[in-house]
């Protein structure tokens, strides 16, 4: 077993060397070789600096500069993440059918990822593997996630209000074959990255525009309706957190 | 950085050629062996960019085996390619430690004359 400095050390490098365009495979191979490098060290009570020196960042570089820049895979990987947020984007609208897109809209959207792609790709590769045994890690996440959501949430009413005149608006089967289009896409991205996540998150996002497109108005517009719904959501969720400290109070 | 580290950072391709010359070997176990014989490394992790650079230039060949602490260990040997390389080594490290040796010498000699 690695120590929490070891293993938030592995975890900065593999995060920087990411963020550096190497390959996964030699990113895999290095880290792997300090892993076991860093556990006999360990055992023989040594620190990390005496495996990286005084500036663990200076030696990042030093591995990074090594490495080639793997152009094929960044070829490969770009234009698929932008196509998976375009489609994150678009189906919940065409589940509820009402895909279009307006000047604005398409700014706000484009302006929206570059903030997010900042803000996280900052996060990820210098702020939380420092973090990521001390209880702030969750914290950082939650704040950063937080001030986006809200930030964003003017942004939309801000647009809405505007009313910006969409220059395309989709028909109920350009709707379907837009849904039928993510659908495969989002299978395509699981088999790719090798992982449920990008068919399990819009499987969880879905729900809303689904009972939106379903469920008929009077219902959905119920004042009653919607605070039993708030009630229960906000049941699990307390009920799931309480599990998840309880699991890790457990574990420590 | 002094100039005895910046000497060792030069010297330290072929000496890990060197090591990996005499028989098949780990980052670890190389750490060690370099200790065995006093050379000084400035951290133990700078052997890495090192083996990195050697394998890229074809100079060792890399096998990854489970270890018996449990991860996978990287196991490196010599190729043809490295051998040549570190006779190549070999003889300019005599050809400059003979050069530095006589420069130093030759100092000392005209201080004993004097």
């Amino acid at each position: 077993m690695l120590s929490n400095k070891s293993e938030e050390f592995i975890i900065e490098l593999r995060m920087y060397l990411i963020s550096k365009g190497k390959n996964d495979d030699e990113i895999k191979e290095v880290t792997q070789e300090l892993e076991d490098h860093l556990q006999q060290a360990e055992a023989e009570g040594k620190s990390v600096k005496h495996i990286t020196g005084e500036s663990p960042r200076d030696y990042m570089k030093s591995i990074g500069k090594e490495m080639g820049f793997d152009f094929r895979q960044i070829a490969t990987l770009a234009p698929m993440t932008a196509l998976l947020i375009i489609a994150y984007f678009s189906f919940a609208p065409a589940i509820e059918g009402t895909f279009s897109i307006s000047k604005m809209g398409l700014v706000i959207s484009i302006s929206m990822f570059v903030i997010s792609f900042f803000v996280f790709g900052f996060l990820l590769v210098n702020v939380l593997p420092k973090l990521f045994h001390s209880k702030w890690f969750y914290g950082v996440i939650a704040i950063a996630y937080t001030l986006l959501t809200v930030l964003f949430v003017f942004i939309f009413l801000w647009e809405h209000k505007s009313n910006s005149e969409p220059f395309f608006t989709a028909t109920p089967l350009q709707n379907n074959l837009i849904l039928i289009g993510c659908i495969i896409f989002f299978i395509i991205f699981a088999i790719y990255s090798k992982s449920w996540i990008t068919i399990l998150i819009p499987f969880f996002l879905s729900w809303g525009p689904i009972a939106k497109r379903f469920i008929p108005d009077n219902l959905n517009k119920d004042p009653e309706l919607i605070w039993i719904t708030l009630f229960v959501l906000a049941a699990i969720t307390i009920g799931f957190l309480y599990f998840m400290f309880r699991k890790r109070r457990i574990q420590n | 950085m002094s100039t005895t580290s910046q000497m060792l950072k030069g010297l330290l391709d072929g000496s890990l050629l060197a090591l990996i010359a005499k028989g098949e070997t780990y980052g670890y176990e190389i750490i060690e062996k370099l200790q065995s014989h006093n050379f000084a490394v400035v951290s133990e992790g700078s052997i890495y960019p090192v083996l990195m650079r050697l394998q890229k230039n074809n100079l060792v060949s890399t096998v990854m085996r489970k270890s018996p602490s449990g991860p996978k260990r990287k196991y490196y040997t010599i190729t043809a390619e490295g051998e040549a390389e570190l006779e190549r080594f070999k003889e300019h490290w005599n050809q400059l430690s003979q050069g530095v040796s006589s420069l130093l010498g030759e100092g000392d000699d005209e201080r004993a004359v004097k």
